[in-house]
């Protein structure tokens, strides 16, 4: 892989929460730009630990990420505006919107009005909200509001979409819509990188795919490369046989910060 | 520096649009100071016939400003309760990964609370008017009295904002509501100083909101020339100045 098209470069990325769990271990890979790239792995694997490092929401405990071009620990700025983050918790304001939350985000993303009203037509189009973009978001269902947030992670059009469990709690309808959307946009040449633990969704719609489990990449390559590496029929194969997965991990959020392992002492 | 002009404008609007967001949740704040201004004006006022109560003064006029003020007080606590939903649902993450100024999230919220704070204020000091009281240090007065008035809600507002900021509960952020009740009834907020017990008179001293209520009644009852005008002025900006510096380092520190 050459260094010029390399959008993402994380190095021996490492956290370890107060308290001592080591959530992510070490963990190194690029993203080539226009890439779907996809990060696999059990409840507490490190997933959205990496993922929230990577947009600086987590401050990492060592290691290098570059997006772009720019280190994070000194431009933070610079990769703020070039990126987009739909995250697993919808972030969305209840007392606005749609419309007005687009128009909000376009402004603190600075850009012009005009460009921000085409955005905002275009955008409602393509997650099919043109009809309710004037209801507050508080009235929105499970699907809506995942479309939505979105819609508003694409605002200012952003060169790489970060994508945390995105079809989470949705209907198979829904899903496949998200889909259609995040197919659309990668063919448009943006960059996405997506944490799921659903192996169809990965199958279905990633170049390239990291397996992570326990904090650390246990194997990684495209699906094809994948199923010849460890002999497998599917995905779901390579899932199982990789991390050893089983119910109880995906019950229980085993890396997950206690928050009240003080309390308990 | 400029777009953190624009930053401050916008956050602010968002949060300003949020007051009215239902606008009935603003009205049981606004009744209750009326609701205990008539009440007390009423029942209280045999203390203005006291020999120690200050001359050619009715024991309306006396309370007005507090009314004002209690108006105030009841509405700064809302910042907390819509910081910490912003953290709960997670749109306060949306913003902090954008290329905003984070001092601009703080200062948006500080603006809602001086827009709302003025707004209950007015809503509460229009009767007042209507009903005869008089402002000795008419318009200019008025203008510092919100002044300080405004400083000293920017300042309470921080404390849900901190709260909000340290622990992300929601129900902590709103029990904090109940700490108005001793902060504004050990003050001399329903008698002068020098009628109360020695042990009230040493609490309401040391309360800072007693100086606020008397800055804000000297511009109402006593004229320009009262020490307490300049008095509750430097304590509310006293306490804006260190409760905004707490709430930046909670919010540098926080949601790491």
């Amino acid at each position: 892989m050459s260094q010029e098209n390399q959008i993402i470069q994380v190095r021996n990325l490492a956290k370890t929460y107060p308290g001592g769990t080591e959530a992510v271990r070490g963990v190194s890979f690029d993203v080539r730009e226009g890439e779907f790239f996809g990060f696999l792995g059990p409840n507490g694997a490190g997933k959205s630990t990496t993922i929230n490092m990577m947009v600086n929401l987590v401050k990492k405990t060592s290691g290098t990420i570059k997006i772009d071009g720019f280190d994070l620990d000194s431009h933070a700025s610079e990769i703020y505006s070039r990126i987009g983050f739909a995250m697993q918790e919808i972030g969305l304001d209840e007392t606005a919107t749609a419309r007005e939350m687009l128009e909000l985000h376009g402004r603190l993303y600075h850009m012009p009005k005009a460009k921000i009203q085409d955005q905002i037509a275009k955008l409602l189009k393509l997650v099919e909200l043109e009809k309710v973009a004037d209801r507050y978001a508080s009235t929105y269902s499970g699907g809506m509001r995942r479309r939505f947030d979105l819609a508003l992670s694409l605002i200012h059009e952003p060169r790489i979409l970060f994508l945390d469990e995105p079809t989470q709690g949705l209907d198979p309808h829904a899903r496949q819509l998200i889909w259609n959307h995040l197919r659309e946009l990668n063919k448009a040449g943006m960059t996405v990188f997506l944490t799921t633990h659903f192996m169809d969704e990965a199958e279905t719609l990633c170049e390239r795919i990291a397996i992570m489990d326990k904090g650390q990449i246990v194997t990684m390559g495209t699906p094809a490369e994948l199923l010849e590496k460890h002999e497998a029929k599917n995905l779901e194969e390579i899932f199982l046989k990789t991390t050893g997965s089983n119910l109880a991990d995906e019950e229980v959020n085993l890396n997950a910060p206690d928050p009240y392992a003080r309390r308990r002492g | 520096m400029t777009t953190f002009f624009s930053d401050w404008y916008y956050l602010s609007i968002r949060n300003i649009k949020q007051i009215w967001r239902p606008l009935l949740a603003l009205i049981p704040s606004l009744f209750i100071p009326l609701f205990f201004f008539i009440v007390n004006s009423s029942s209280l006022q045999a203390f203005a016939n006291l020999k120690d109560f200050p001359k050619d003064i009715s024991y309306r006029d006396f309370i007005a400003p507090v009314a004002i003020f209690t108006a105030i007080f009841f509405s700064s606590g809302n910042a907390g309760i819509e910081m910490v939903q912003d953290i709960a649902n997670g749109y306060l993450k949306k913003l902090l990964i954008m290329p905003i100024h984070r001092l601009a999230i703080v200062l948006g919220r500080l603006t809602e609370v001086a827009v709302l704070a003025l707004f209950q204020g007015m809503v509460v000091l229009i009767p007042l008017l209507l009903i005869g009281v008089h402002i000795k240090t008419g318009f200019l007065g008025i203008v510092a009295m919100f002044t300080i008035l405004i400083l000293f809600a920017m300042a309470w507002s921080c404390i849900g904002m901190i709260t909000a900021l340290r622990t992300q509960n929601a129900r902590l952020v709103q029990s904090l509501f109940i700490l108005v009740f001793p902060f504004l009834n050990l003050t001399t907020a329903a008698a002068p100083k020098n009628l109360l017990p020695d042990w009230f008179r040493i609490v309401a001293t040391i309360n800072p909101v007693t100086s606020i209520i008397e800055g804000v009644r000297a511009l109402v009852l006593y004229g320009w020339d009262s020490p307490a005008i300049i008095q509750g002025f430097l304590t509310a900006l006293v306490l804006f100045v260190i409760m905004v510096s707490f709430t930046l380092i909670s919010f540098r520190k926080a949601l790491k």
